[in-house]
Order: structure tokens, then C-alpha cells, then sequence
């Protein structure tokens, strides 16, 4: 119930802040948090609570968002129809990935996926008749909800909140879920999940393509929204890994951590970048580096389950003081 | 079969060398530690680059430089081991993956940050010059990377497989409680086995200067390159991992002759057809086939 109030207050407060901040470059950090926020809940069902690293989820992402351009601009199709084709060739994809991975224990899923994204990406650098290779697709700007375009920033902004909230939500659902529950088995002990009768390949199947699914609709909004696409913007390796970045500084296999880390990274990110300008090329991934590394060696849990235990041992010794 | 088909398989092969002793420094790494170190590729860039500034600076010959870059790498390796590797061993793997992640980005990005995104070559006096037999013509460089990184193939082969501490890496790698009570020093062995991991790069680095040239991100294109390798030829299977190599480099050369844009599709495509049929490796003597489950 706390839950609630909580939630429907920081999601009342976040509708009414474009009444108040009129400046575009906040506004398009919200935006991008937003965006971010939910491809990294994408990345958390695969590798926070099924546990299966992925670090190609820019591939799914890029695939969303390809398939819209291309249905748009190439063939004129409407981009909630290249929406629904993007995310069932993510899905189909991500399966066909997945079948023969989750049948095996190890790395093999981080090493095909990695991979993966570096063929898609090759493929839409060669097909250059379809995606115009290396150059990219720029979408003409034509203002409209048929076209999924907008003049300002501020229908984006909502856009973004909706996405953010329903994904974290269908998280929430997922974390307390009997599909929720075999996840996180499978991911604890493979073996005593089997033992339990539980299909440990084909629910992680499942996972991968929902979270497939969710990652290619977060690559139509970014590009309806950035109205340009092009191999590197999408299918570059540092796209997967802050969506995983995110996921694991927040808290992987949490419903809250992934929004947590990116409503940290994403405005820190950006201002880092504007502060360090282009003299400092590359910092700023070193920094995200440096990061990853400590907070895996150090919270290795993320930031939720950390201060949550955190608050908890203070609660417990508040308790113990009231009792003397 | 043609002249251009023979020198084709030749230089496939030639390449393939350099590929396998890239892999068998990862696929010993993972076999030992069951860590894989998604920095491999960011080592080789160093090395490559530490290679470049010695030429650069000093006029350092790349092939003298291999030796001091293996040494140099060694302790890299070692260095990650102790101090990224060694706190996390009792965490999920998944922790050790994004910690190499870390290392990975960060390593790339001070690279670019420190050294631009300009792609730099060397000259040497031995570049341009080959072995002809007949028709057929054998770049000298590629031919010393080949000769250069089988040697180091032999040598890392030959310790594992005779000396005490070789002994003793291979024991722990089989059974780590078994191999500690027996007395082996887990911390030490772990780090020989990283050091030694790494040290191919280093040399590997030396080798490919020559032939190639160095860029921040030069190490994704190579460590991909070894992923496919490492599964090809069983994961921690250091033969299979030499195989592997000499069959990926042929992919290589064949596919680039006849689809140059897409080679590194062809790859994917292998790999995907391994997992499917034979996780295990080309030996079947990797890690991966004993957890199939039965389905």
C-alpha cells in the first residue's frame, strides 16, 4: 500500500514537471532517463532475474528501431505497423539466439549475443539498398500521431514516462509472479530448479524474447524521437552495456533498480559530457568503466538491495535502543 | 586447384596462427578460472600500442619487443587477476564477466582519450618482402607471426603438460578443492595461469604490428574473433583452441575472398551451428557438453 502512494506521488509529480521546466536540454534528459529507464528493465528481465548475461541487447534495440525507419521511409508504412514487425523479428530473433544457448550452462548466451549485435550491425552496414549502410536513415519530419512525430518535447516526455512506468510495472508483476519465482530459481541453482520440475531452458527462453520484445519498442521510440538512425548510433557495444550498466548499478533482478540507475547515470552522463566537451573524448565511457568495476566489487547488489539493508539494520537498531 | 585458391589457403592459415594464440591465452584463462576476460582484446591493444611507441620512440624491431611485451603483459594479467578476479571468485559469474566488462571499457576509452582514434602502422625494412616458391608468394611478416606464435604455442603445451607447476595449474583447473588440499597454492597458480593468459597477447601483439595496424577499439575485432575460436574448439581446451584458430583463419581467408563484407557472418553463423551441435568443441574436449540438459 506504501508502495502505491509512493509510486502514483513520484509518477503524479513526474507528469507535472513539464509545466514547470521549460528548458529543452532538462526536458531531453528526462526523456532520455525515461528511454533508458525502460531498455534497462528490458535488459533486467534476461539478466537480472534469469541471470542470462546479455551484452548484445543493442541488437534488439537497433532491430526496433530499423525496422520502423525502413518501413517508414523505404516503403511507407505507418510505424505502428513497423513497430509490430520490429518487435516480432526481435522476438523471433532473440529466440532463435536463446534455443541453443539456454540448453548449455557457462557464457555461451554473453558470447552469442555480443556476437549477434556485431553481425547485425555488419548486415546493416553491407544491405545498403535498405538501411543506406554507414550513412543512416534520416525520417523526414512530418509532425502528427499517424507518424509517431511530434514538434515538441513535451509529448515525448510522456511518452517516455508511460513506457518507463508500464515496463517497471510489468517487472513488479513479473517479481512477484510464479514466472517471476522460476527465474529467480533457475538463476540461484539450475539444478535444484530442474530437480523441482521447472523447464529452466524454456522459461529463460521466455524471458529473453519479452525482454527482446520491449527492447525493440524502446529502438522505434528512440527513433521517432531522434528521427535519425545510423549502425553505430544503435548497434555499438556501448549501447548493450549500459543497458546492463544501469540495470546492475541500480540493482539487477530488482523492479526499482534499473529506474534508480538510470535516473543516476543517464543526467551524469550527460553532464559529464557537456562538462569534459569533446577535448576529453572517450572520458566519459572510461568513467562508466571505472564505475561498473567498483560497484561490482563493492555493492555487488546494487544500490536498492544496498540502502534497503541498509535502512533495515537501522530500523532493527532503533528497535533494540527503544527496548533498552 | 588454382595458384590464387593454394595462396589463399596459405594465407588463411598463416593468420589463423596469430587467431589461435590470441585464443589460447583466453581459453586457458577460462579453463583454470572459469573467468572469461572480456579485456583480452583491450590487452592486445595495449600491447600492440606498447609495441608502436617502442618503435616510435626508441626504434624498438616489434619482433624484439614481443619478449618484453610478454613479460609486460604477464604482469597486467597477473595484476587483474589479484586484484579484479581474486575478491570476486566466490561471486556469481556474472560478476566476474561485468568486472572484465569494466576493465574492457575503461581501458578502451583512456586508450582513445590518451592516444586518439588515429590509426597508426610502423615501417619496417622486412614489410613489403616474401618467400616465392614457384608461383606462389608467402609474406615474410605473416610467415614470423605464424612461426612466432605456434613457438609460443609449443612452450605454454610443453609447461603445462611437463613441469611441476604446469602440473599443478592443470590439477587445480580440473578440481579446485581437490587440487588446494592437496596443497597447491590456489592464489598463485590462478595468477600464473592469468599472467600466462595474457603474456599471449603480449607476444601476439609484437607479431601483428607488422601486418596490421593499432586503434583504440583494434582489440573488439580480435576478441570476437577468439570467442568464436574459444567455443569452436571446447571451452578451456587449449588444443582445440590451436585448431580452431587454424580453422577460423582459413574461414576467414576463403569467405573474404569470395564475400569479403560479410566474412565475419559466416562466422556467427559457425558458432551458432557449434552451439547447436557440438557445444562441446571440435575435440569434445571442452567445458559445455556435460551441462546439455536433457529435453
Amino acid at each position: 500500500m506504501k508502495r502505491l502512494v509512493w509510486s502514483l506521488f513520484i509518477l503524479a509529480l513526474l507528469s507535472a514537471l513539464p509545466l514547470v521546466v521549460r528548458t529543452q536540454f532538462y526536458l531531453h534528459i528526462f526523456i532520455l532517463t525515461f528511454l533508458y529507464a525502460s531498455f534497462a528493465n528490458s535488459w533486467n528481465l534476461i539478466g537480472g532475474y534469469a541471470g542470462q548475461l546479455s551484452l548484445g541487447h543493442a541488437a534488439f534495440f537497433g532491430i526496433g528501431a530499423y525496422a520502423c525507419a525502413i518501413g517508414s521511409v523505404k516503403f511507407g508504412i505507418s510505424p505502428f505497423i513497423g513497430l509490430a514487425i520490429g518487435v516480432i523479428i526481435a522476438v523471433l530473433v532473440s529466440g532463435a539466439i536463446g534455443y541453443p544457448c539456454f540448453r548449455l550452462r557457462g557464457p555461451f548466451y554473453t558470447l552469442s549475443t555480443i556476437a549477434f549485435a556485431e553481425v547485425v550491425r555488419l548486415l546493416t552496414l553491407y544491405w545498403r539498398d535498405l538501411t543506406e549502410g554507414a550513412v543512416g536513415i534520416l525520417i523526414p519530419f512530418r509532425p502528427g500521431v499517424a507518424n509517431l512525430i511530434f514538434s515538441g518535447k513535451v509529448p515525448y516526455y510522456y511518452i517516455g514516462l508511460i513506457m518507463m512506468a508500464l515496463s517497471t510495472l510489468l517487472c513488479y508483476h513479473v517479481e512477484r509472479s510464479r514466472f517471476g519465482y522460476y527465474l529467480v530459481a533457475v538463476r540461484e541453482d539450475e539444478d535444484a530448479a530442474e530437480a523441482c520440475g521447472i523447464r529452466s531452458a524454456r522459461y529463460k527462453l521466455y524471458a529473453a524474447m519479452i525482454s527482446a520484445a520491449i527492447a525493440a519498442i524502446c529502438g522505434v521510440f528512440y527513433v521517432q524521437y531522434m528521427l535519425f538512425i545510423d549502425p553505430e548510433g544503435v548497434f555499438n557495444l556501448n549501447v548493450s552495456i549500459q543497458a546492463a550498466l544501469m540495470a546492475i548499478i541500480g540493482g539487477a533482478g530488482t523492479w526499482l533498480g534499473p529506474v534508480v540507475g538510470a535516473a543516476l547515470l543517464i543526467p551524469l552522463g550527460e553532464f559529464l559530457r557537456g562538462w569534459l566537451g569533446g577535448a576529453a573524448r572517450g572520458l566519459h565511457m572510461a568513467f562508466y568503466g571505472i564505475v561498473l568495476i567498483v560497484v561490482v566489487m563493492v555493492i555487488p547488489q546494487g544500490i536498492v538491495v544496498t540502502v534497503r539493508n541498509l535502512l533495515k539494520v537501522k530500523a532493527a537498531r532503533n528497535v533494540e535502543e527503544e527496548r533498552r | 586447384m588454382s595458384y590464387t585458391f593454394i595462396q589463399v589457403l596459405i594465407s588463411g592459415v598463416l593468420l589463423g596462427g596469430i587467431y589461435a594464440l590470441i585464443s589460447i591465452g583466453l581459453t586457458l584463462i577460462f579453463g583454470v578460472i572459469k573467468v572469461i576476460n572480456f579485456a583480452h582484446g583491450e590487452f592486445l591493444m595495449l600491447a600492440m600500442y606498447f609495441a608502436y611507441w617502442m618503435w616510435h620512440y626508441w626504434g624498438v624491431d616489434p619482433y624484439a619487443s614481443a619478449i618484453v611485451l610478454a613479460a609486460l603483459l604477464f604482469l597486467i594479467g597477473a595484476a587483474t587477476q589479484r586484484g579484479i578476479i581474486q575478491p570476486l571468485l566466490k561471486s556469481p559469474a556474472s560478476m566476474q564477466i561485468f568486472a572484465t566488462v569494466g576493465l574492457s571499457i575503461t581501458l578502451q576509452n583512456v586508450a582513445l582519450f590518451l592516444w586518439k582514434a588515429d590509426y597508426r602502422t610502423i615501417q619496417t625494412a622486412y614489410q613489403a618482402s616474401k618467400i616465392t616458391i614457384g608461383e606462389l608468394a608467402i609474406g615474410y611478416p605473416r610467415l614470423v607471426a605464424f612461426a612466432g606464435a605456434t613457438a609460443m604455442t609449443i612452450v605454454i603445451f610443453w609447461f603445462l603438460k611437463n613441469t611441476f607447476t604446469g602440473r599443478a595449474i592443470r590439477a587445480i583447473a580440473q578440481d579446485r578443492m581437490a587440487a588446494m588440499l592437496m596443497g597447491i597454492n590456489q592464489k598463485k597458480m590462478y595468477m600464473l595461469a592469468f599472467g600466462l593468459g595474457s603474456a599471449c597477447v603480449g607476444v601476439a601483439g609484437g607479431l601483428l604490428m607488422p601486418i596490421y595496424y593499432v586503434f583504440p577499439t583494434v582489440g573488439t575485432y580480435f576478441s570476437l574473433t577468439a570467442f568464436v575460436v574459444v567455443v569452436l574448439g571446447g571451452m578451456g581446451d587449449i588444443r582445440g583452441a590451436w585448431i580452431g584458430g587454424i580453422i577460423i583463419g582459413l574461414v576467414e581467408a576463403i569467405s573474404g575472398f569470395y564475400v569479403p563484407a560479410l566474412k565475419e557472418a559466416v562466422y556467427f553463423a559457425i558458432f551458432i551451428l557449434i552451439l547447436l551441435f557440438r557445444p562441446s568443441g571440435i575435440l569434445g574436449l571442452g567445458r559445455g557438453f556435460e551441462e546439455v540438459a536433457q529435453e
